[in-house]
């Protein structure tokens, strides 16, 4: 049964003369893992607070299993579980303490209590560090059961603001892994915000690339790649300039050339598939007398569809 | 017409109340610099100024005590009434560390009343502000074999109790209003400070209001103060000596909880959790 679980329809939130989510439109279905993607400051925070019921919208609507997020915030509070970007649990407390007073909030019985945080800790890979103060716990490990939180309570979707967020590489591969087998185990949707190419990427059924408060591209990882093209190529001309853009026009006489665009000092160009492209690419160059500095081939990243979209690298993004 | 959508929760809400309560007490007994301040403090003030300010009144300025009372034991209720409006406004800082730590983003999105956090909360700051009372009076009844503190009745000691608990409950409000209104911790520190202190020094509570009887302003100034009433209740009900009429303690106690538990109650509503 495939059913939505979050819709949003033309979301907005301004403070003040400032846009930070323009009339954002989406859906989410069942046991999707469904991901903002976007530079920081791109409004994936505020769109997920407004979802939460933390932030009331300027404009537009919002249902969680088919309640109104302003109108009937109290209900969508039950459905949901909420991982916040910020720290948000009790250092003075132990994992357990912290989990089984959000359980309380939530007026649980005890034995649901028990065996409902046994099951996140599992989940979690949490099993012996539960009973240690948490300002006593890594960053990562801390992190861990605020993840397990969102959890606890049987929600049908779980939000996640920037869940690996100063992670080291391993951290966030466990996380990634432990989420995705949650998602399998508990059926639950879950909704992540991400600046991480790579989390989007891996984790992710589809994603929702976000900047300058909209939406700009949303679909499968997969299908996002697609739309950049087959295969990438991008290199850099000696002499910048003008030597760089007359190399431009002159590669677009090229018939297996689909696309050439100049970034920054850069030319990126969409080849259609073939044997031997960098090794035909550099010929070329060096029959219209351009030297070619560097050159490399890759398939298309989100990286290189957040740049198709924006005409910018998420890091130029963030930079300003 | 629009309808107003109708929500069933129960008014009281038992278990969030009981694990506001739980947390509040786990993080004290967590914290042993708390739970040895607390045994400390009232020993360093019965001690420390209990004693010398005893020896001053002792010799020569007895006839200011009212009722006769040896000083030790005018002041144990001054210091025992601090110990309430320090530990009641200080919840209201709790409120604001909760907030800046991202505590109070978490409990604000679970589906419960507000005012059964607050409710929670402040049986958990009570619980505390009474172990430290009783431990204060604990402790001033063994010194004051020997310096003449003790309890009249155990009906006035039972009456103090609960007069304390709506003074804390009063100072409780008092602390959240403003702990609402002022944005950072810092800032909260100081003003609470600014306005602690002068209420504490004016209260009675270390020295006798009439002291200062030739001295305008000043004077009057202590009976603007909501504390000097708590101060006069608590003594009274443990030693039998009322400076004021028992009725005017209590309606104004009354009045200044009823007044700041409200305030409090809807600035804690209306707060941004962001």
């Amino acid at each position: 049964m495939t059913e939505d679980v979050i819709g949003v329809h033309d979301l907005t939130k301004k403070f003040g003369d400032f846009v930070a989510v323009d009339h954002i439109n989406f859906a989410v279905k069942r046991g999707e893992i469904f991901g903002f993607l976007g530079p920081n400051g791109a409004g994936k925070s505020t769109a997920i607070k407004m979802l939460t019921t933390l932030l009331h919208p300027t404009s537009g609507s919002a249902e969680i299993c088919g309640y109104d997020v302003v109108k009937d915030s109290e209900e969508v509070r039950r459905h949901i579980g909420i991982v916040f970007q910020d720290r948000s649990s009790d250092d003075y407390l132990t994992g357990r303490q912290n989990l089984d007073f959000h359980a309380r909030m939530y007026e649980m019985s005890r034995e649901e209590r028990e065996s409902k945080i046994e099951e996140v800790l599992d989940l979690l890979e949490l099993k012996g560090k539960e009973n240690i103060k948490l300002h006593n716990l890594p960053e990562g490990v801390r992190r861990r059961f605020e993840v397990a939180r969102g959890f606890m309570t049987r929600p049908d979707v779980v939000f996640l603001d920037e869940p690996t967020i100063g992670f080291d590489i391993k951290a966030r591969m466990d996380l990634w892994n432990q989420i995705k087998r949650a998602r399998e185990i508990e059926g639950v949707t879950v909704s992540l915000t991400t600046h991480f190419i790579e989390e989007a990427n891996y984790l992710c059924d589809r994603v929702a690339i976000i900047d300058k408060a909209k939406i700009i591209a949303l679909d499968t990882p997969q299908k996002l790649k697609e739309a950049v093209g087959s295969d990438l190529i991008s290199l850099q001309i000696a002499d910048g300039g003008e030597k760089r853009a007359a190399f431009m026009e002159k590669v677009n006489e090229l018939d297996w050339i689909t696309r050439a665009e100049e970034y920054s000092n850069s030319i990126l160009l969409n080849a259609e598939s073939g044997e031997g492209r960098v090794a035909d690419l550099i010929d070329f160059a060096d029959t219209h007398g351009f030297v070619i500095t560097s050159i490399d081939e890759h398939e298309p990243s989100l990286e290189d569809v957040f740049l198709y979209f924006t005409g910018r690298t998420i890091r130029e993004a963030e930079g300003g | 017409m629009e309808v107003q959508e109708v929500i069933h929760k129960p008014l009281f809400e038992a278990e969030p109340i009981y694990s506001m309560w739980l947390r509040e007490l786990i993080r004290f007994f967590a914290m042993r610099s708390r739970i040895l301040a607390t045994f400390a403090s009232p020993l360093i003030w019965l001690l420390f100024l209990g004693i010398p300010l005893s020896e001053i009144f002792a010799s020569g300025a007895s006839q200011n005590v009212p009722g006769g009372l040896p000083f030790f034991a005018f002041i144990v209720p001054g210091i025992v009434s601090m110990g309430l409006l320090f530990g009641g406004t200080n919840s209201g800082v709790t409120v604001l560390w909760d907030k800046e730590f991202g505590f109070l983003k978490e409990v604000m999105v679970a589906p419960v009343r507000r005012t059964s956090l607050m409710i929670g909360r402040s049986l958990g700051a009570l619980t505390i502000a009474l172990i430290q009372a009783l431990t204060t009076i604990g402790i001033a009844l063994i010194l004051g074999t020997w310096l003449g503190f003790r309890i009249i009745s155990v009906a006035g000691f039972l009456l103090a109790i609960g007069f304390m608990i709506i003074m804390f409950f009063a100072f409780v409000g008092f602390g959240l209003t403003l702990g609402a209104m002022i944005e950072n911790t810092e800032g909260f520190t100081t003003i609470i400070r600014m306005i602690e202190f002068p209420m504490f020094f004016l209260s009675g509570a270390l020295l006798p209001i009439t002291v200062i009887k030739g001295i305008p302003i000043l004077y009057q100034l202590q009976f603007i103060n909501p504390l000097t009433y708590g101060v006069d209740g608590v003594r009274g009900l443990f030693t039998g000596v009322f400076i004021l009429p028992p009725w005017l303690d209590l309606t104004v106690i009354v009045a200044f909880a009823l007044l700041f538990l409200f305030l409090g109650a809807y600035a804690f509503s209306r707060m941004e959790v962001d």
